[in-house]
């Protein structure tokens, strides 16, 4: 049986490893698993903070500019710099379009929490009215039947904030729904990550949705479908 | 990509190819480097090797590894043509500021911060793990380490940066 000390050590080296030994040790050791999560969140901060923006410089347009302490060879060779100049000024014009894109950390934090969560896929059964009423309360929101069945409802946290974590039964199988009132995207993300697959769908004046589902057999268009239903299903205070 | 098109398509080819990993060489350089401008110009000096060499990449799919390998060797080429004066971490936490501050969140500036004063040995793994998505083995083969001098370092990396940022850390395995 591995202990607490070695568990911790190996998740610090790969937090996302699929290893059956930690993940048998994760759901027999509450303590663990709380620290499992806990580090998933700071997992999370990690991938945001090293997805910095590069924004491309002027600079960038000027491939034999001087820069002090660099031997700077390519001067010589005009070839080479129309080439560089053509490359990088197509360069500059997609990263213009790549900075307007919604970056894709929104998702890797989304997928993270699944990690700390296993268990919230395995329930069928439709979750209590009194515990699913509690989840959305604290959400301040309300959500109509045609949402489908709710087997899984918890006030989790995430960046920062108290956030509904649903689990929605379809015909395609459950579907994850995490309601982000407080996390803006300007379009909708599809994202396919660590074998999940999901959307993140934008509500005008309520943050965004985020819904997902697992395994090779989820199909993005299926979550789509699913997306548009819960949309319309949850009722947003005046 | 061996060269099945003619010079105008094949071009087009290698710019689309460079157009989308562009942002994570930056990403891989500047973290190497912890500069900015440096990083632009090891990205600059790649995409000119890596066009030279085009031939050798066989199979687009493995492109940005290929690319990741290029930067690696074009930084520690820039260090051996230029003997860089020591690092003073303070001023290069000073002068690449605006980079590192997150508009969005106060934490994740004090996280960058602590990315850069982890050791080179430590951050370069990290960077290929949770950046690029390399697996131990492949960091491995990168770095010419063995699996468990790179599961060491990606330890220690995330537990001094936990320590950095007032988390809970655990001991340093035994050797």
């Amino acid at each position: 049986m591995m202990d607490h000390e070695t568990y911790r050590r190996a998740l610090l080296s790969d937090p996302h490893s699929e290893d059956a030994a930690l993940r048998q040790h994760r759901d027999t050791c509450e303590q663990c698993a709380g620290y499992t999560e806990r580090l998933l969140h700071f997992e999370s901060r990690l991938e945001r903070a090293l997805q910095l923006e590069m924004r491309a410089p002027a600079a960038a347009l000027r491939p034999g500019r001087d820069r002090p302490g660099r031997d700077r060879r390519d001067g010589h060779r005009p070839g080479r710099l129309a080439l560089a100049a053509s490359v990088l000024l197509a360069l500059v014009v997609a990263g213009a379009v790549w900075l307007a894109v919604p970056r894709a950390s929104l998702a890797a934090a989304v997928v993270a929490h699944m990690a700390g969560e296993p268990d919230a896929w395995n329930t069928r059964a439709a979750v209590a009215d009194p515990a699913l009423e509690s989840v959305l309360k604290n959400a301040n929101m309300q959500l109509n039947a045609s949402a489908g069945v709710v087997s899984y409802a918890s006030s989790c946290e995430f960046r920062g904030h108290v956030v509904p974590h649903l689990v929605v039964q379809s015909a395609e199988g459950p579907v994850t729904v995490m309601v982000l009132v407080h996390e803006s995207v300007s379009k909708q993300v599809q994202f396919d990550e660590h074998g999940y697959r999901g959307v993140i769908v934008p509500v005008a004046g309520h943050g965004s949705i985020a819904l997902l589902m697992r395994g090779p057999d989820a199909r993005i268009d299926d979550v789509e479908g699913i997306a548009a239903r819960v949309r319309n299903a949850i009722v947003w205070p005046r | 990509m061996k060269d099945r098109f003619g010079g105008n398509q094949r071009r087009a080819r290698f710019q689309a190819l460079c157009q989308s990993l562009r942002p994570d060489l930056l990403r891989f350089a500047f973290w190497l480097s912890r500069d900015r401008a440096l990083a632009e110009d090891v990205v600059q000096e790649t995409m000119l090797r890596a066009w030279k060499a085009q031939d050798s990449l066989l199979d687009e799919g493995a492109a940005k590894p290929w690319f990741l390998t290029i930067v690696r060797r074009e930084f520690a080429r820039t260090f051996e043509r230029k003997r860089f004066p020591t690092v003073d971490i303070d001023e290069l936490i000073r002068s690449e500021q605006p980079s590192l501050a997150a508009a969005e969140e106060h934490e994740l500036g004090e996280l960058r911060t602590a990315i850069f004063k982890l050791p080179d040995e430590y951050r370069e793994p990290l960077v290929l793990q949770v950046l690029m998505g390399y697996s131990t083995a492949e960091i491995a083969r990168e770095m010419n380490l063995s699996g468990a001098a790179v599961l060491t370092r990606l330890f220690r990396a995330r537990n001094q940066l936990r320590a950095m940022c007032g988390e809970e850390t655990q001991q340093d395995p035994p050797e």
